[in-house]
């Protein structure tokens, strides 16, 4: 069951309108390495999982990466609010325009519609946190090229934010995967997949 | 020779340990092959205090790990509304320390003391500026849930 808070984790106050920058920072909203993925990812691994500190980190970062979706969401509608005719082609912005208007649209930087296909749900305990690890990472490099690109401090602020909780993220699950392992066959951690073997 | 190499190697180790303070795990003397490893987080302490937190993405300064060395700043988390984001963001931190740190009974009474501040500026911010979650409005006079702003809507004007 999730309750809404009518409240962002973190400030998200863009003052100029760029729809340059929402062009690739969508690519956090509905891309392959997004925070739509995350969410969808971590909140459906954790029905197989059989270790009550992996059913509450993945819940627990799930639900955070919720809150992630909807700030860039933020930024994504803060950026291309008031945009002119003139501004969306300048940019480039014309072949979202033409699509979705000034709506917020889960699509990769490409334009290709989110997808299932970017996330994976192995139901093995090793292989789902393994993934997740290797997912904040991939956050978080994309993270580092839109620092890379955009010039905004308004959006630059919220992106380090975001950017940060990738590194603490990959930090949780590795220990939730030490976590795991310890529980496992010391001589073989392989030997069975707890998730499934019971 | 070789033991005096290293001998030397893991005092050398030790000393370095010693110096770099939050940022360090201890790796364990033998660790499984064949599997990813991540030093485990030692204690919930050093933390920043809750507005540096926010303006940094984490509570812990071992974590802290900026791109190009590139940090937020505090200053402009004074409004009413990040100091409710900044003391909710601690308490978010510390449950997903806890998750994997289940058994750190300290953390968990520094925990339940931040929930209790965080409850406090909870009912002090929805008071004045309406309801954070639905149930917020049992006391209120009429269906203030749908008043503008929404999170997403921002104006320079807006005080909160």
């Amino acid at each position: 069951m999730f309750v809404y808070e009518k409240k962002l984790q973190y400030p998200v106050k863009i003052k100029n309108t760029n729809p340059a920058l929402a062009k690739f920072i969508i690519s956090q909203y509905g891309g392959p390495d997004g925070e739509l993925g995350a969410s969808m990812r971590y909140l459906s691994q954790r029905f197989s999982m059989p270790y009550p500190e992996l059913k509450a980190i993945l819940t627990d970062i799930g639900t955070e990466e919720l809150g992630h979706l909807e700030m860039v969401g933020a930024i994504i509608h803060q950026l291309t609010r008031n945009m002119t005719q003139e501004e969306i082609i300048r940019a480039g912005f014309d072949t979202y325009f033409v699509d979705h208007t000034a709506g917020v649209y889960p699509q990769f930087a490409s334009g290709t519609p989110w997808t299932a296909a970017t996330i994976a749900v192995k139901g093995d305990v090793i292989t789902d946190l393994t993934e997740d690890m290797g997912a904040e990472q991939k956050a978080r490099t994309t993270y580092d090229n839109i620092l890379r690109l955009s010039d905004d401090p308004d959006v630059n602020n919220v992106i380090r934010f975001l950017r940060e909780r990738e590194v603490v993220h990959f930090q949780r699950f590795g220990e939730a995967l030490r976590l795991a392992t310890e529980k496992m066959d010391q001589r073989n951690i392989y030997a069975v997949n707890p998730a499934f073997d019971r | 020779m070789l033991h005096l190499h290293l001998q030397r190697g893991w005092n050398h180790l030790n000393e370095n340990t010693a110096a770099c303070g939050a940022k360090c795990g201890f790796l364990p003397n033998c660790a499984p092959l064949a599997a990813a490893f991540v030093p485990k987080q030692q204690s919930a302490n050093p933390q920043y205090e809750a507005k540096e937190a926010l303006a940094r993405g984490t509570l812990f300064p071992g974590l802290d790990l900026p791109f190009m060395n590139m940090v937020n700043t505090p200053e402009k988390l004074s409004t009413p509304l990040a100091e409710l984001m900044a003391i909710d963001f601690v308490c978010k931190e510390m449950l997903l320390y806890l998750d994997t740190h289940a058994d750190d009974k300290e953390a968990f009474e520094l925990y339940k003391k931040i929930l209790k501040l965080a409850d406090e500026a909870h009912k002090r911010y929805t008071a004045r500026y309406g309801p954070v979650v639905p149930k917020d409005m049992v006391d209120v006079q009429s269906f203030t849930w749908i008043k503008d702003p929404w999170p997403w809507d921002y104006t320079e004007r807006s005080m909160r």
